[in-house]
């Protein structure tokens, strides 16, 4: 029985052993007189009392930091005097009375020794009125300047300094700044054991410019003499690496993603029209142009009727630019495709032709400049996800919309009976008018439909690319690949042919640069079509 | 000599281990209706489609499964599509002559042409350009064509489609003077009394087999292809 | 003209006489040695001088174009990139030429830091080798783009696409800066054509003269060309490929030996052009400027030399005149043509002449 009583016992003591510990960190209440008298002192004196309110810095309450702060102000500007007892603080060198430091009562300068601030005492000084100004700023700006003159010397700052400095700061880049500093402080501070938190604490959030600061410190003495510090650093940096190379590796396939979403949805209806007609819209660059133009009308026309609702410009544009861009392509096949019947040759003339009359009359009418698009909040910025990849709002918004186009596109050619028929007219067009079925007027609501998701194009891609009449011709070129590759009137082979020729596009450009990959697409492309020559799905017709 | 011939597109199975044998200076037709997989043999003999498996010989050397379209023409095997194809931007001559093909020397070729010209009865016509000609001319360019280069086996893909009753009885008549003991002509068509005029023997293909295999009399009095052609 | 050109359709007339008789190209080969002897002896302004060298060099390009489209039915929207080939290798030749005889570097090379022409320079100041390393890289590069496409059968609108990938790839590459073939900036200053000073009268009335009478030669020779055998299987491979191969020729090597061929014209046509714009530089590549060529052929009259001859002039003198007259009206000008010629005038302007629309696979066989 007297076992539980005698470590109830020992508990007792452990506890206010702990106390004991705690204590002095806790009842670190600041000494202003002896501040006061510390500065008024000679050099050490003055050296003694800027390090100590260093150290304690992380703790001090925040009106002991002020007051400290003063005092250090009037010493480094020459308008602290000290008569017999305490401090006064002059307004001006040579004021003929003051404020007391304590009690801010008025004293007027008699017998007072006015304190010298030595150049051997000024770095200290200096640090210590950076760190007050940092951890009491009134604005980003004095906090920042404080930083600036901590970061000389910030061996001599510790930790907590740096910690309290940054949990209390809410303006973003600061905190930023000042989070680098001390994770580079305590990565070089000269406790191995606050070395080696740091390192983890590095390796937890990882990132290329943690990778980086870890490979650096590989070149540390500490890296070859101690074997926790490089055990520590090791394992840092292979979490690291491999988190960064799968980051990097997301935002490559994420990359690929979005431009192969752009690239399907500019050859969807290219695929669509030369299925079904076998004609090769030379325009489609343009109506792709005339989707992203009619959205920046949508823009202008919230902006000027609902601008409150201007942020839903986006949204609105989308049935609008698919409307629109329809109508256009309508109206060409109705004017001139339709004569050209069974003459692709002559149709891809044609539509050069109207993709030209289309870029020039843009560019007259509307001119050449860039169009500015306001971006709204849902497709700005991003979310972290992991390492360095950022999952960006407006590629997001690509990609779903691709998906969702190929949804309705899909719903669209199996589910209607306008579907049906397009089905029909690509696969036998001769039998399919036998059968009686419009195939003029099919040709002329497919080529709306293909037309119509250039629009649609137009519209996702406002948020990424720039928009000028000249814009067509960087997708033509791809969005031709991408048919030629997936195979005629096939709207999966076109998918796969954009996933797959968007992905080798993003993969290769960081190795070889931008014209390289697509020199080896394109021959990538030839080689393929060596052994398959209507391409991966083609819709096999039966003669 | 086609051996177990069979051919399919995707899930569709055209042609399923057919066999028949034709031999030099036999006048073959093969009948059927439509989708029965007659147009596709052709294709496989001259060499457009591979099939699945199975075989076709030309004589008892050359396999035309295994050759390409380049070789086959070389063995002499020669065919006239459903649709006439005759070169139009040249004369009635200059296509001909392209007939000859790339193996007979020039010096041979005006009498080539002359002696077909006089078969298929073009004479007239020699300088117009074949563009110009009637649909029944036409027919009988391409014939002439194809017979410019004296083939072993000659494949008429409906010679009479399209044809006039008279312009049929000629084709009919030429057809008949087309024959060799050195040749072998396989014929497809649909009109019966153009196969009865012109046939030895008859091979009824129907959803891609065979059917009967006889001489035309046997075929109008067999109870399955007259249940597979409705009772004609 | 119309007459002329009526009786020669309806005329028995045997292979032999219709290979020589073609009043088009006889009249336009007359026109081209007679502009060559005025130029040579009036003096006209050196300005219409080179305009006129200039179209003579589109028309050679223009009629190697209709050589594969018209009379082989294969539409190649990257031909700009023969005729660049040729250019490229031509200012090359000036550029190496000039350093040989006057010892200064051309500019492009001063600004990338180069001390001296890169190695795979050498030899060009010699013109032969220059005019034979043009036409053969030409023709190989024809050759390797042709093999691959035209044994695995790619056609028709396949191929224009991927000829125009091919040009647009070729411009790309042309645009780097550490090619040592001027980048994005080209290569212009030519100094001196063999020994006369670049822009002087005699050089700007000699290259002129040099172009005409080029384009008359390329003309009698195509003209040769499309009356003989050949011609005739290449009218034959145009209108069904297939049923040529079924009669026995190999049309993969008819086709690849005609496509050689008239890239090798196409390159001829840059090095006649490019010393008398005195620059060269990767826009020549632009796909854009491939599609026109095959524009100036359709407006003029697409299986017929003559037609593209007549397209390229008409065309590029509309554009030469307009550029300075009405800049802004051009572009839709060109189009409305385009669309005219298309919807309208399926043969080209040349109906126009006949004064009858002729059917379409009439075309070229004459």
């Amino acid at each position: 029985m007297a076992d539980p009583k005698r470590s109830l016992l020992r508990a007792v003591l452990a506890l206010c052993w702990l106390g004991l510990w705690a204590v002095p960190s806790s009842a670190a209440a600041f000494d202003r007189a002896a501040f006061a008298q510390d500065l008024c002192g000679d050099g050490a004196a003055q050296v003694r009392g800027a390090e100590d309110l260093v150290k304690a810095g992380g703790v001090l309450p925040a009106d002991d930091l002020a007051y400290a702060g003063r005092l250090l102000g009037a010493l480094a500007e020459r308008r602290l005097t000290c008569p017999a007892d305490g401090a006064l603080l002059l307004d001006r060198p040579g004021a003929p009375e003051g404020h007391d430091a304590l009690t801010s009562a008025v004293r007027p300068v008699a017998d007072a020794r006015a304190p010298v601030l030595g150049l051997r005492q000024r770095a200290a000084v200096e640090t210590a009125r950076g760190v007050v100004a940092l951890l009491t700023g009134p604005d980003p700006a004095t906090r920042g300047a404080g930083l600036s003159v901590v970061e000389r010397r910030v061996a001599t700052v510790p930790a907590a300094v740096l910690d309290r400095a940054r949990d209390a700061e809410t303006d973003a880049g600061l905190k930023a700044t000042i989070a680098g500093l001390a994770q580079a402080a305590a990565l070089s501070s000269p406790d191995p054991a606050r070395r080696r938190a740091a390192i983890a604490a590095v390796a937890a959030s990882p990132s290329g410019a943690a990778e980086a600061r870890l490979t650096a410190l590989k070149s540390d003495p500490a890296y070859t003499a101690d074997p926790a510090f490089r055990a520590a650093l090791d394992a840092g940096l292979s979490r690291v690496t491999r988190a960064v190379t799968i980051g990097d590796g997301l935002a490559v396939l994420y990359n690929g993603l979005s431009f192969a979403s752009i690239l399907f949805m500019a050859a969807a209806g290219l695929a669509i029209i030369f299925g079904l007609m076998g004609v090769i819209n030379l325009a489609q660059g343009e109506f792709i142009m005339l989707g992203a133009y009619a959205t920046y009308g949508v823009q202008e026309a919230f902006r000027r009727l609902a601008p409150g609702l201007l942020d839903l410009y986006l949204v609105a544009a989308i049935p609008v630019a698919f409307l629109a861009v329809a109508l256009v392509g309508i109206v060409v096949e109705a004017l001139i495709l339709r004569h050209l019947y069974r003459r692709p040759l002559m149709s891809l003339l044609a539509t050069w032709a109207v993709s030209l009359f289309l870029v020039n009359l843009v560019r007259v009418t509307v001119g050449t400049q860039n169009l500015q698009f306001i971006m709204p909040a849902y497709v700005s910025g991003g979310v972290p996800l992991y390492a360095d990849f950022v999952v960006t709002w407006n590629r997001l918004f690509a990609i779903g919309f691709a998906a969702a186009t190929v949804v309705l596109t899909l719903l669209i050619l199996r589910r209607t009976p306008l579907g049906l028929d397009i089905r029909a007219v690509t696969q036998n067009r001769d039998m399919a008018a036998c059968l009686g079925l419009p195939t003029r007027r099919v040709d002329r609501l497919a080529f709306g439909l293909g037309s119509g998701l250039a629009g649609l194009a137009g519209v996702a891609l406002c948020p990424i690319y720039s928009v000028n009449p000249g814009m067509g011709s960087g997708f033509i070129v791809d969005s031709f690949m991408v048919v030629v590759l997936g195979g005629v009137g096939s709207l999966l082979g076109t998918l796969v042919a954009a996933l797959g020729i968007g992905g080798a596009n993003v993969l290769i450009e960081p190795i070889s640069g931008a014209v390289a990959a697509k020199v080896i697409v394109l021959v990538g492309i030839i080689l393929f079509l060596q052994r398959r020559p209507e391409g991966l799905f083609a819709v096999r017709r039966r003669r | 000599m086609i051996d177990a011939l069979t051919v399919a597109f995707g899930r569709f199975t055209a042609l399923e281990s057919v066999s028949l044998a034709v031999d030099a200076g036999e006048v073959r037709a093969v009948i059927g209706p439509n989708g029965a997989g007659k147009t596709t043999l052709l294709d496989v003999i001259s060499g457009i489609t591979k099939p699945v498996s199975g075989r076709v010989m030309l004589g008892d050397r050359i396999d035309l499964t295994q050759s390409s379209e380049a070789e086959i023409a070389k063995a002499g095997v020669r065919r006239k599509f459903q649709k006439p194809s005759v070169f139009p931007a040249l004369t009635v001559r200059e296509n001909l002559e392209i007939g000859c093909g790339p193996a007979l020397p020039a010096r041979d070729r005006p009498n080539r042409i002359a002696s077909v010209l006089g078969e298929i009865g073009l004479g007239p016509r020699t300088e117009v350009l074949a563009g110009s000609l009637a649909h029944g001319e036409k027919q009988w360019l391409e014939i002439g064509m194809v017979l410019a280069a004296e083939p072993a086996l000659l494949l008429l893909d409906e010679p009479v489609a399209g044809l006039s009753d008279s312009e049929t009885a000629h084709t009919a008549a030429l057809i008949r003077a087309l024959r060799r003991p050195d040749r072998a002509i396989l014929v497809i068509e649909h009109d019966m009394g153009f196969v009865e005029a012109i046939a030895d023997r008859v091979t009824v293909l129907h959803e891609g087999r065979t059917l009967y295999e006889g001489s035309m009399a046997g075929a109008r009095g067999d109870a399955r292809v007259i249940e597979v052609f409705l009772g004609r | 003209m119309s007459g002329a050109v009526q009786t020669a359709l309806a005329s028995p007339a045997g292979p032999a006489r219709r290979a020589v008789r073609d009043p088009l190209i006889a009249s336009l080969v007359g026109l081209c040695l007679a502009a060559a002897a005025v130029l040579v002896v009036a003096s006209p302004a050196p300005y219409l001088v080179n305009a006129l060298g200039q179209l003579a060099a589109f028309a050679i390009l223009a009629v190697s174009l209709d050589l594969v489209w018209g009379y082989l039915g294969i539409l190649s929207l990257g031909h700009g990139l023969f005729f660049a080939i040729g250019g490229y290798v031509c200012a090359m030749h000036l550029l190496a030429d000039g350093v040989a005889a006057t010892g200064v570097l051309p500019d492009f090379v001063q600004f990338m830091g180069w001390k001296s022409l890169p190695a795979y320079w050498a030899g060009l100041d010699h013109s032969a080798y220059a005019f034979v390393l043009a036409l053969a890289l030409a023709g190989l590069v024809a050759f390797v783009f042709g093999l691959a496409s035209f044994r695995s059968r790619v056609n028709g609108v396949y191929f224009s696409i991927i000829s125009q990938a091919l040009v647009y790839v070729a411009m790309l590459l042309m645009y780097r800066n550490d090619t040592g073939l001027g980048g994005n900036n080209g290569m212009t200053g030519f100094p001196l054509l063999f020994g006369w000073p670049m822009g002087s009268p005699g050089a700007i009335t000699g290259l002129a003269v040099a172009a005409l009478l080029m384009l008359a030669a390329v003309l009698a020779g195509t003209r040769l060309l499309i009356g003989s055998a050949v011609g005739r299987r290449m009218l034959a491979c145009r209108d069904d490929e297939t049923r040529l191969r079924t009669l026995g020729y190999s049309t993969t090597r008819l086709k690849l030996g005609i496509w050689c061929l008239s890239a090798m014209i196409a390159a001829l046509a840059g090095i006649l052009y490019v010393p008398q714009v005195g620059i060269i530089n990767p826009r020549v590549l632009a796909p854009d400027l491939s599609i026109e060529i095959a524009v100036w052929v359709a407006i003029g009259g697409l299986g017929r030399l003559g037609g593209a001859v007549i397209g390229a002039i008409l065309v590029n003198g509309l554009k030469f005149w307009l550029s300075a007259a009405m800049p802004e009206a051009w572009p839709f000008i060109l189009s409305g043509l385009v669309l005219l010629v298309v919807l309208v005038l399926p043969n080209g302007l040349l109906d126009l002449v006949a004064l009858r629309p002729r059917p379409t696979w009439l075309r070229g066989a004459r």
